[in-house]
């Protein structure tokens, strides 16, 4: 067979599976955000109203509105947090020896625990009655201690930001390790010999050429903390009240235990928008490599 | 073993052209190199003939049969590739046996004839391993054994020597001469190495963008070039270049010196070749011009002189125990009958 | 202070800076190992020395929890979307590799987009098709929604592992005799088997962690270990000794695996963005 059939069929059974499990939902979302869509009435989901779910969402709905505030928030805080801790963490463990090495296979394992067990922990860890870190906390801010961390809309979101940025640090570490490990010995090197101090060669040579990686990372973490659900729920399952409700956990809510699919199914696609973007940027770096 | 025809091959990538409209006739047992910088269109020359790329236009034969629809496995070719292309998850004896188990020879067969490829390249003892555990010098021999173990109508070889270092390079140019005398099999070479070069070929094709410069034998491109770029892509050191004019019999350097007399009609523009081994160095006053040495070298040989000429530098070859310095005043003559003329528009040698 | 001595605190600092970071990111996980092996009542008082039980286990894989069918369930949907994923991915990987084809490029940067759309976002439609045709609470409805996560993740790796296989190798197969396909099949696959082997350890990981969709689709039969975790919920609160032992159940196996492909980890996690 000659090569220009080959390739094509060669690529068909995958792009067929991608189409069935990744597009056509998307494709049917988008259709059943313009019906009524209720699970619990037949013949709703090919009702269809125009774009008032839409506009229900931003006009009729401070639930949505206080769901994307909170997703912004979390997004901005825990990228922030997660990517300036990870890069300290980083140029701690960069160096390599033996301490640093075997810290840096530590740092696999939180990646392989499940976001929902993660969540999970940290409910366990911030129990006011035997928690762990309540117990820690306690002692070092003395008001803090025996409070109910998960009953207080700030301290569980505060609770909700940790566990993320606990869980993602490690993934983020290492891959800025590895943006660390390719900028050249030699131009480091020659900065040193022209007299620059450590924070200087990190500022004017390190961190320059660490800019591409440290883009792909921050790009990679916003994705990943706008679609936030596992540890939310497992966590505090988007309380007190709506105080920790991420745009996922929204949608899930309204789509599952209220059964509006085609509400839920509007605010989704609304969430997609910024995908799109973040998508192309990443995909801007992963092609610049070839 | 066959003979190769190239009719006005063409490729091209978008508006680069790789190949241009080029015809070439490699003859029956024939070693022929394709010379030339990198980008010059001889890898992909190659690549054509062994159908890993498709010729945009033209036609390519070997022996009778056109070859442009076939693929490179049916093409009776063997190839030995710059970074050797082994298979890293077989042995070497696996390696070397590929060709002949892809093509169905009895495995009866097969061991005997490996063995014998590996004892013509000298790795008998090393058929158990993998290639990670060779060296590139023997890295380069398995390349070659798994090209000869059947034998093709044609051996194509891209580069294969310039991943070895330089004493290995020299030593891996013999057994290559070598073997290829031995088996007789139509060989195509390419290299940008003019050592390479004039030392393997029956004949050498020097290839820029994409077109032939010349086609001929070591003795004829070396001896004869047919343009400048010719000229100055063969030698080591390159092919000294004067600008300069000719006027009654004399060619008279940019700089208005009367240097020597050549056998050409005037004109007002034209090149002055000249190799370095084709000037004699004198003491200051009794060469033909007095020139100031801008840097002197030994390499041992001989020395080397680059000498200050108006504003040119043109280096001249000098006896190995010539030692001079930096600044110091020597004489220049040069041999008449090896000065080559070129036309500096069209690039092309004007024949004295 | 002498240069030699500011150069050893720093050193002494930076020590014990990585050894607080490490207990850090350990003792949430040590935690949920400790308890496993505690009764409940130690649980209850914040011990670090306790007699460990191996009770906590029985119990989970015993009624009314039953955690031994949820093993089951995870082990085969996401050994299952493993083997359907990683066949298919290869030959689309090799493809995109080695080939230009036509919209090439579109076609990547769809299955990569895929990859970022919220599973919220796919699994409503999924939803409603499995109630329509009652795919729901099986495992095979779970195999084929966790397709949606892993394929695009699994093309992509593996095209990178791919790109990585030298052309000269396949070259002098294909001018020794062999056809495209003996080309994929000696030498393609046995060069990219460990590449091979870490992606489907990767995709094996994403989709046993898998929560959202076992939530959604599941509730009795194909309930899989992350979902099972809600079962422990007492009348009187969590009962955090027996959620614990779910937990290293859960964890692991994923442990071993996770350190099994430590090497490829980054590569393969920002899909050759990093290498």
């Amino acid at each position: 067979m000659r090569d220009n059939t080959l390739k094509y069929l060669l690529v068909l059974p995958a792009v067929v599976v991608v189409f069935a499990t990744a597009i056509w939902p998307l494709i049917e979302a988008a259709r059943l955000s313009f019906t009524v869509g209720r699970l619990n009435r037949p013949g709703s989901l090919d009702q269809y109203l125009g774009w008032e779910n839409y506009a229900w969402a931003f006009l009729e709905e401070p639930a949505f509105w206080n769901s994307v505030w909170v997703t912004a928030v979390y997004t901005t805080l825990t990228v922030g947090l997660t990517t300036i801790l990870a890069l300290g963490l980083a140029l701690l463990l960069a160096p390599g020896g033996r301490l640093r090495s075997s810290a840096q296979t530590l740092l696999i394992l939180p990646f392989a625990m499940s976001p929902a067990l993660i969540g999970v922990s940290f409910r366990f860890m911030f129990n006011p009655e035997f928690g762990l870190f309540d117990a820690f906390f306690g002692v070092l801010i003395p008001p803090l201690a025996d409070v109910s961390w998960l009953a207080d809309p700030t301290l569980a979101f505060a609770v909700v930001v940790m566990a993320d940025v606990w869980g993602w640090i490690p993934f983020l570490t290492l891959v800025l390790i590895g943006g660390l490990a390719s900028v050249p010995r030699d131009t480091i090197e020659a900065a040193q010999v022209d007299g620059a101090s450590g924070w200087r060669v990190f500022r004017d040579v390190t961190l320059p050429q660490l800019g591409p990686v440290l883009a792909v990372v921050i790009i990679l973490k916003s994705i990943f903390s706008l679609k936030t659900f596992d540890q939310v729920f497992m966590l505090t399952n988007g309380g007190p009240g709506t105080a920790t409700q991420t745009l996922s956990h929204y949608i899930y809510f309204n789509g599952m235990k209220y059964g509006q699919i085609g509400y839920s199914a509007a605010v989704a696609w609304l969430m997609v928008i910024p995908m799109i973007f973040l998508t192309y940027a990443y995909a801007k770096f992963v092609f610049r490599k070839g | 073993m066959a003979e190769i025809r190239l009719d006005n091959l063409t490729k091209r990538w978008g508006d680069f052209v790789g190949v241009d409209n080029q015809s070439l006739h490699i003859r029956d047992r024939e070693f022929l190199v394709l010379l030339g910088p990198s980008g010059c269109g001889k890898t992909t020359t190659m690549r054509m003939i062994a159908g890993l790329e498709e010729p945009t236009a033209g036609e390519i034969r070997i022996g009778d049969r056109l070859v442009n629809d076939d693929l490179p496995k049916d093409r009776d070719v063997a190839m030995v590739f710059q970074n050797y292309g082994l298979y890293p998850h077989m042995t070497i004896f696996e390696n070397i046996a590929y060709p002949l188990r892809v093509r169905g020879v009895a495995k009866s067969d097969i061991r005997p004839r490996v063995e014998k490829a590996a004892e013509q390249v000298e790795l008998t003892e090393f058929l158990d391993r993998k290639p990670k555990a060779l060296s590139g010098g023997q890295r380069q021999r398995v390349a070659l054994a798994r090209a000869i173990v059947r034998t093709p109508k044609v051996f194509l070889m891209d580069e294969p020597l310039s991943n070895l270092d330089a004493k290995l390079r020299v030593t891996m140019r013999a057994e290559l001469k070598h073997l290829s005398r031995e088996l007789q099999i139509t060989t195509v070479y390419v290299t940008h190495d003019q050592i390479e070069a004039m030392t393997l070929a029956d004949r050498v094709a020097v290839m820029k963008h994409g077109v032939i410069q010349q086609l001929g034998t070591p003795d004829e491109i070396y001896n004869d070039p047919a343009n400048l770029f010719v000229a100055g892509f063969i030698g080591s050191p390159a092919m000294n270049l004067i600008d300069g004019s000719v006027k009654d019999g004399m060619f008279v350097t940019t700089g208005g010196t009367r240097l020597v007399k050549i056998d050409a009609q005037d004109r007002d523009a034209a090149i002055l070749g000249v190799r370095a081994d084709d000037m004699q160095v004198h003491e200051a006053g009794q060469g033909d011009i007095d020139v100031k040495i801008y840097a002197f070298e030994n390499t041992g040989e001989s020395t080397l002189l680059t000498v200050q000429w108006g504003r040119q530098r043109v280096i001249a070859r000098g006896d190995r125990h010539l030692r001079k310095d930096q600044n110091d005043v020597v004489g220049i003559s040069l041999n008449e009958d090896h000065l080559y003329l070129f036309d500096p528009e069209t690039e092309n040698r004007i024949r004295i | 202070m002498t240069g030699r001595q500011r150069k050893q605190l720093w050193a002494a600092v930076q020590t014990a800076l990585i050894l607080i970071a490490m207990f850090i990111m350990l003792v949430p996980i040590l935690w949920i190992f400790l308890a496993a092996f505690k009764t409940h009542v130690d649980v209850y008082q914040l011990k670090l020395f306790f007699t460990p039980t191996l009770e906590n286990f029985g119990i989970v894989f015993d009624d009314p929890y039953r955690l031994g069918e949820k093993l089951f369930n995870s082990t085969v949907v996401a050994l299952v979307t493993v083997i359907i994923a990683i066949p298919v991915a290869t030959l689309a990987a090799y493809s995109f590799s080695r080939f230009s084809m036509r919209g090439e490029t579109m076609m990547l940067v769809i299955i990569l987009a895929t990859q970022f759309v919220p599973a919220v976002v796919i699994i409503l439609p999924f939803f409603v098709m499995f109630r329509d045709i009652g795919l729901l609470d099986t495992r095979v409805g779970l195999i084929l929604v966790n397709l949606a996560i892993v394929m695009p993740f699994a093309i992509w790796m593996i095209k990178g592992f791919i790109d990585g296989i030298p052309m000269d190798t396949e070259e002098a197969a294909m001018v020794d005799g062999s056809s495209r396909l003996q080309v994929i099949r000696n030498i393609v696959l046995p060069m990219a088997a460990p590449g091979l082997l870490t992606s489907a350890i990767f995709c094996f990981i994403i989709a046993w962690n898998e929560f959202l969709f076992a939530l959604i689709l599941t509730n009795k039969n194909a309930v899989t270990l992350p979902i099972g975790l809600a079962l422990f919920k007492g009348e009187e609160g969590d009962l955090w000794n027996l959620l614990s032992a779910a937990g290293i159940i859960i964890m692991a196996p994923m442990f071993v695996l996770a350190l099994m492909i430590r090497k490829y980890f980054v590569q393969g996690m920002t899909m050759g963005a990093v290498r």
